[in-house]
């Protein structure tokens, strides 16, 4: 028992509590008190909560449960991040593998329309033990480029996870079968939609913030302007903007015919562009002005041009704060292009407010955790970059 | 020669400089030295035209610098600032090529200079030239600095307060260096400071500049000599001027006959130095000997006292 040794070292050194494992240890082991499955005779009938227990045979749940106490000493007792990493991990597999198997335990064999879906336990499970994992990432003080194959390793087990068919008896890949193609259209559409209107922002936003920084009569008025764009509700921007671009559609010719409408894709685009144009717009400038006076006193005493100036020196020490700004934007449109199914703009939203609409929690979760989970990875990627672009500017 | 005629510039309606009209012998070293505000720094950047004058002009070699684009005047002069202003994402060897590279000189010729340049400067070419500005310590900053400004070899170099950030012992070693760098390559600098001490060190003339005036304009002997106004008088310091005056004359110029115990002195050290060595030694004189380390005569406190005291 090296964990137990070890707490008995760390004790003498340092008898100070590890409060954050304290934390993960009572939400351990709320876990396991908590439903770790709900069975449903259909898809939207009300369920019953099963415990590991219940809803595991004897033998995979005391597996489980075994590798969750261990998580759970693990937090309270080791001070090592790579053993708290390792013993994270092996929860939220044990978790995984667990509720898939709870799927194919509790299917009854006579009834394909019974729904078994992860409970409370579970999730506050996973919630826990990411958290275990996540704080170990963080003692470690992975670089860059290690937290990148991190981002690769974790995305590479789920796709493992869902292909093995582990999870094939839960109702969330149900709902994911009965759905797949337009699963993934949606899909396709959510990231173009986000991404696009970032895309579109950085050439718009990119040259404004350039201009505002060089025109100073030019950027309290525009940043203002984008400050108000920004307040403006998602609902309500959609609903502004379908007077304009329908009038468009019907009167200027050919904007019909490359997509542009009162509602669909066109008015969800146009908000989320809008909504991007501030974080783009202002980080430019902030990126721009805090480049050091010293540095463009001499860039300009040297015989820069302004525009090598801008190209050479202004601009690439501005770019970590830039990038922030995309890095901002990309995760605020991954989320907001849920929204944008509302006035017929696609996504991943199409199966969150149909499973809304059916007060079937399953589906509402195939069109959640995607998004989030793109959010995330969105996240790492261009804080690693961000990293990365500031290296060897102290 | 470089020529500041009548050189204006208003800000609002206060003369930030007020009409200083000054002529710059090519291959010297001025210092402008004046109170932060006196509008020291405004005159140097009209030169090279990050300020543009609001009356006046600028001549180079009988050339009105406002007849050129600024972009180009400003590569033909080079240009060293306080905080060094070295660009932090670009290595030590891309910053002193800075100039030749928009002046679109050959790589192997940027990289000749470049290498050239560091060894002038003391850096050692293998374990700086891949560094970048924020690995450096801060006297290798302002040399990196200094010799960014010189890499287009500029015929003129202004500087704004360029040790200003520096402690005393390097700040007066980089003076010396810059001294000796400058008899070897003839640039014409034009440096500007509020450290009268460094004004006297450095400076063949020095410029006393208040208000936006120029109070006195003459070889720093001459300043220390005969300041013009009660200004000029405070800026020197009635309790340093002694010493300050010792530091411009050399203990060979102090020489009598005779012989005398102890360690010598050589004789192109300063007599400031002189007068050191005497005081803490305890002797009344010292051995003089010339480059080559032949005695010839020797240096007395009396001989070194006279030359501190105001010229009649």
């Amino acid at each position: 028992m090296t964990t137990l040794s070890d707490a008995g070292t760390d004790g003498a050194a340092a008898p100070r509590v590890d409060r954050l494992g304290v934390v993960i240890a009572i939400l351990v082991a709320v876990t396991l008190a908590l439903p770790f499955a709900t069975f449903r005779a259909t898809r939207i009938a009300s369920g019953t909560g099963l415990r590991l227990f219940d809803a595991l045979p004897p033998m995979e749940a005391a597996a489980v449960t075994a590798v969750l106490i261990a998580a759970l000493v693990t937090a309270v007792a080791s001070r090592s991040p790579v053993f708290r990493l390792v013993l994270g991990a092996l929860a939220i597999g044990a978790l995984a593998l667990g509720v898939g198997a709870a799927g194919t335990h509790l299917t009854p064999t006579d009834n394909p329309y019974a729904r078994i879906a992860p409970a409370s336990g579970f999730w506050v499970g996973v919630f826990a033990t990411a958290m275990l994992v996540t704080d170990a990432m963080v003692r470690l003080k992975l670089g860059p480029v290690g937290r990148l194959v991190a981002l690769v390793a974790t995305a590479a087990l789920i796709v493992a996870l869902l292909a093995s068919g582990a999870w094939s008896h839960l109702s969330l890949i149900a709902e994911y079968r009965n759905r797949a193609d337009v699963f993934w259209r949606e899909a396709i559409n959510h990231v173009v939609l986000a991404a696009g209107s970032l895309a579109a922002a950085v050439a718009i936003g990119l040259p404004l913030g350039v201009l505002a920084y060089q025109v100073r009569a030019v950027r309290d008025p525009m940043i203002n302007v984008l400050n108000i764009i920004q307040t403006i509700p998602s609902m309500a921007l959609f609903g502004i903007l379908i007077a304009p671009l329908g009038w468009i559609a019907a009167n200027v010719p050919g904007a019909h015919a490359i997509g542009i409408r009162g509602i669909g894709t066109a008015p969800a685009f146009l908000a989320l562009f809008l909504y991007s144009l501030l974080p783009m717009v202002a980080n430019t400038v902030v990126g721009l002005t805090g480049v050091s006076r010293a540095v463009v006193d001499a860039a300009r005493g040297m015989g820069f041009t302004d525009r090598q100036r801008l190209l050479q020196v202004e601009m690439p020490l501005a770019l970590p704060v830039v990038l922030t700004g995309i890095r901002i934007v990309l995760v605020q449109n991954i989320g907001l292009a849920t929204v944008a199914a509302l006035i017929g703009g696609g996504g991943f939203g199409v199966f969150l407010f149909q499973g809304l609409g059916q007060t079937a929690t399953d589906l509402i979760l195939l069109g959640a955790l995607p998004p989030v989970a793109l959010a995330f990875a969105a996240a790492v990627v261009l804080d690693a970059v961000i990293e990365i672009s500031g290296k060897g500017k102290a | 020669m470089i020529e500041l005629s009548h050189l204006t510039k208003v800000y609002g309606d206060i003369p930030v400089v007020n009409d200083v009209h000054m002529e710059i012998e090519s291959g010297t070293i001025t210092v402008i030295v004046g109170t932060s505000g006196s509008g020291k720094s405004t005159l140097l950047r009209m030169v090279n035209r990050l300020i543009e004058p609001t009356e006046g002009r600028v001549f180079i070699e009988g050339n009105d610098v406002s007849m050129m684009p600024a972009h180009e005047l400003r590569r033909s002069i080079g240009y060293a600032i306080q905080n060094h202003g070295l660009f932090p994402h670009w290595t030590v060897a891309r910053n002193i090529a800075t100039v030749p590279m928009l002046l679109g000189w050959d790589r192997k010729k940027v990289a000749a200079r470049v290498e050239e340049l560091m060894e002038l400067f003391q850096l050692d070419h293998a374990q700086f030239a891949g560094r970048y500005p924020h690995e450096l310590s801060g006297g290798q900053q302002q040399r990196v600095g200094v010799a960014r400004a010189l890499a287009a070899k500029p015929a003129l170099l202004l500087m704004d307060e360029p040790f200003g950030a520096l402690d005393p012992i390097i700040r007066a070693k980089a003076q010396t260096d810059l001294k000796a760098i400058q008899r070897r390559t003839g640039t014409t600098i034009l440096l500007v400071t509020h450290d009268m001490a460094e004004a006297v060190h450095l400076g063949d003339r020095i410029a006393v500049m208040d208000g936006g005036r120029l109070k006195q304009y003459a070889p720093a002997a001459d300043i220390l000599a005969r300041p013009a106004d009660a200004f000029v008088d405070d800026l020197i310091g009635s309790l340093d001027r002694p010493f300050h005056y010792l530091t411009l004359g050399t203990v060979g110029a102090a020489v009598e006959p005779g012989e005398a115990d102890g360690a010598p002195l050589a004789a192109d050290a300063s007599l400031y130095e002189g007068l050191g060595a005497l005081l803490w030694s305890g002797r009344k004189t010292a051995p003089v000997v010339d480059a080559a380390g032949a005695p010839i005569g020797r240096v007395s406190l009396d001989s070194i006292a006279g030359r501190a005291a105001r010229p009649r």
